[in-house]
């Protein structure tokens, strides 16, 4: 049999035992809605009992240890899953924009000038196509009026407005591609202030943990860590049995546990193509997933292709349509002028000698026939010509196939996106039905070890008033 | 399944936001009656509904094409039309002719004649557009031009034009011309109108042997020559009165052909493009009713705690 004091003792721990019950309750009511947090529960264990004279006693109950209450496997898939979703977020972010920069929004309602979206013309659209079309269709106006000075006019309108759009598209893309470049430079800045965090963090869960207590709160902060570098690369992470974490990233060792082993950096791999390596082992590094590749691979990618694609159009209109206007004649009888310059998207211009007089236009095959249309006629028909340079294309059917492969990278990134929401929403859940803090059960335990603490608190004070008893016999 | 109490508020608000998504879109459906906008809601629909519409871009310039050309044929045919007034006046002055007038008689026709060779050279450098009608290609500058002697009769009449004509597209690799040439010696191209080798006509030529030989009071040249060599001309204008309206027939029936084809180029737009309005707001409605009933049963159990239960 135990003595008082021993009586007690067992009291004062299950006391304690209790309240560390009520803190831990109390901890995660507090962090109910912190998605990084993952529920703790304190460990319970019966106090080494004691031998007396009629036998082994209990002695009460010790809370031992609190640990947290995660799934690592489905913490892996959420981290690989976090990788995928920031690549296509990447993109899709990129593509929106590369398609706002084409301009070609469908509005049936806009009528005209009236209708900003459809100033170019009647057709309810916008951006180049509409252009592209005006422009041809001035050349048909000014084949059934060849000396009228008002159709010139338009001609040069519609053509000074068709070297805008192409001036405007191919300057919105090139925006586009800086701005992720910077993306790209700023998502390298965050992988590297994350590889120096989560060593950090290695470094104080090591230290921390070396009593042999888990370091619950930070194994949290690192794990929210780890799912954020992997929005921006694929990392791999490898558990040590001290409580660190490896860090590889695209098949590189770059954190061992406090050690950063290297950082990464971006390179020019040519063109002006800026690649990510190793900063002190100068090593491609081989990235498959996370924002930075994404950003990368719609650079390099659509977005490359895309603007290469414009400037072939524009190359190619400026060839056509020279190569007809050169052989005209103007209604002065000037002949050679080129009606466009420039090579490409990003440089065509209209012919500023011919910009301010319209009478310079060579629409007639004919030196002094000021009437003649051949020239005219030949460059409308252009619109209708199959173009080997464009894959045997017409400007338009090639201008609008672009458009078209814009919307279907889009549309397939989007369909892609919302997929890879479904299985990040269902790992979450699976994550929360682990992890996560229902206030139903806290305040269930709250009321639990409240009414625990209550019990032995009685238990002191049954041993207390036992103890007077005890004292009184001697009066 | 274990809940956690995270679990329930964000799968609410993940539905809420589809449902909102798709409210939105409907909305948007609804407002513009366009279920088309941008290339990624439905790439290949896009890409129809583009080539449509350049299509339809391209058939509106037909039907302005044929605008243009049925101005000038109207114009032309005015032209025409004046002419053969003044041929037909010419005509019954040389039938008039005869040896019962006296020379006087025959020299007032000759002064009149004269008058009637200067209105047509005026018609004939009529313009539509600020171009010459009749002076081929070359319609920067008046196709006719008449010297007079001193007594103010016509001399000569000199054609300045081409006889070249320019075409226009009034549907795909259909060119079409109403352009007449004032005159053409040449043997080949486009007839015509006041002169024309390949059929004797000279309208200018044999209007001033007309008022020459009135002037001359030299009846028989006129009964014998003039006569003859005004029919030619006569049926040259005839030919182009009849050309000019077969010109109008073609262009109307290409003008209604491109108006067709335009309708039916707008309703293939309109099946890619635009909304069925009556399934857009049931289905808003529904999408709404949807969205309340998620809102108020997600209020109802968000609002339910154990804590509503302990003291």
């Amino acid at each position: 049999m135990l003595n008082f004091f021993a009586s007690l003792g067992l009291g004062v721990r299950s006391m304690q035992a209790q309240r560390a019950g009520i803190e831990t309750a109390g901890q995660n009511l507090a962090n109910v809605n912190n998605p990084a947090y993952a529920r703790q529960r304190v460990i319970l264990q019966t106090s080494e009992a004691v031998q007396t004279a009629v036998g082994w006693q209990g002695t009460g109950v010790d809370a031992t240890a609190i640990v947290q209450l995660r799934d690592a496997l489905v913490d892996r898939q959420i981290q690989a899953e976090s990788s995928v979703e920031g690549f296509l977020e990447a993109q899709q972010q990129a593509l929106q924009y590369a398609q706002s920069s084409l301009g070609e929004e469908i509005d049936r309602r806009a009528d005209g000038a009236a209708g900003s979206a459809a100033a170019g013309g009647a057709s309810g659209q916008a951006g180049l196509a509409v252009s592209l079309s005006d422009f041809f269709n001035s050349f048909q106006s000014l084949a059934t009026s060849p000396s009228s000075t008002t159709e010139r006019q338009t001609v040069l309108t519609r053509a000074a407005t068709l070297v805008s759009r192409f001036n405007q598209v191919d300057g919105r893309l090139q925006a586009l591609q800086d701005n992720l470049e910077q993306g790209v430079q700023q998502d390298v800045g965050d992988v590297n202030r994350f590889l120096d965090s989560i060593a950090q963090l290695n470094d104080r869960i090591v230290q921390s943990e070396f009593s042999g207590a888990t370091a619950n709160d930070l194994r949290d902060t690192r794990q929210e860590q780890v799912e954020q570098l992997s929005r921006l690369v694929n990392v791999e992470v490898t558990s040590q049995p001290n409580g660190s974490v490896n860090l590889s990233v695209g098949g590189e060792l770059l954190v061992s546990g406090r050690d950063v082993l290297d950082s990464i950096e971006t390179y020019d791999a040519g063109a002006g193509r800026m690649m990510i390596r190793t900063t002190a082992g100068a090593t491609p590094l081989n990235l498959t997933s996370g924002s930075l590749q994404g950003q990368i691979a719609v650079r390099d990618g659509a977005v490359a292709q895309l603007r290469e694609e414009i400037n072939t159009v524009a190359a190619q209109l400026i060839e056509k349509t020279n190569a007809v206007h050169r052989a005209g004649f103007g209604l002065q009888g000037t002949t050679g002028a080129d009606l466009f310059e420039g090579t490409n998207a990003a440089d065509i211009r209209l012919n500023a000698a011919l910009a301010d007089n319209p009478g310079l236009i060579q629409a007639s095959g004919v030196a002094g026939a000021a009437g003649d249309n051949q020239v005219a006629l030949a460059l409308a028909q252009i619109a209708a010509q199959k173009i080997p340079e464009l894959g045997n294309q017409t400007f338009s059917d090639r201008y609008n196939q672009i458009v078209a492969e814009v919307g279907l990278s889009l549309s397939s990134t989007n369909g892609r996106i919302t997929d890879q929401q479904l299985v990040q929403n269902m790992l979450l859940r699976q994550r929360d039905s682990v992890s996560g803090v229902s206030l139903d059960e806290e305040m269930t335990d709250l009321v639990k070890y409240q009414k625990a603490f209550e019990a032995s608190a009685r238990v002191i004070t049954t041993i207390d008033e036992m103890l007077d008893t005890v004292l009184g016999l001697k009066r | 399944m274990r809940i956690a109490s995270r679990t329930f508020p964000n799968l609410v608000s993940q539905q809420l936001g589809k449902i909102a998504a798709r409210q939105s879109r409907l909305q948007e459906q609804v407002a513009t009656g366009q279920k088309l906008r941008n290339p990624e809601d439905n790439p290949a629909a896009v890409h129809r509904v583009m080539n449509l519409n350049v299509e339809k871009d391209l058939l509106g310039q037909y039907r302005q094409n044929i605008g243009t050309l049925q101005e000038t044929a109207n114009a032309t045919f005015n032209v025409i039309k004046t002419l053969k007034q003044i041929f037909d006046r010419a005509s019954e002055v040389a039938i008039q002719a005869d040896d019962l007038k006296s020379p006087e008689e025959l020299r007032t026709f000759g002064i009149e004649v004269t008058q009637l060779l200067k209105q047509a050279v005026q018609v004939m450098n009529g313009q539509s557009r600020g171009a010459y009608l009749f002076a081929g290609t070359r319609s920067d500058q008046a196709p006719f031009v008449a010297t007079t002697d001193v007594d103010g009769h016509v001399t000569g009449v000199d054609y300045r034009g081409n006889t070249d004509v320019a075409e226009a597209e009034i549907a795909e690799g259909s060119l079409f011309s109403v352009q007449v040439p004032g005159a053409n010696n040449t043997g080949a191209g486009a007839r015509g109108l006041t002169g024309d080798s390949r059929v004797g006509a000279d309208l200018f030529g044999h209007l001033i042997a007309l008022q020459n030989h009135l002037n001359s009071a030299d009846y028989q040249a006129i009964a014998t020559q003039d006569r003859p060599a005004l029919a030619a001309d006569e049926e040259n204008i005839l030919f182009h009165v009849g050309t000019n309206g077969a010109l109008q027939s073609r262009l109307e029936a290409a003008d209604k052909l491109a108006a067709s084809r335009m309708d039916g180029t707008e309703n293939l737009i309109s099946k890619e493009a635009d909304a069925d309005l009556a399934e857009s707001m049931v289905r808003l409605s529904e999408t709404q009713v949807a969205y309340q009933a998620a809102l108020q049963s997600a209020s109802t159990i968000l609002r339910q705690s154990l804590l509503d239960y302990l003291r």
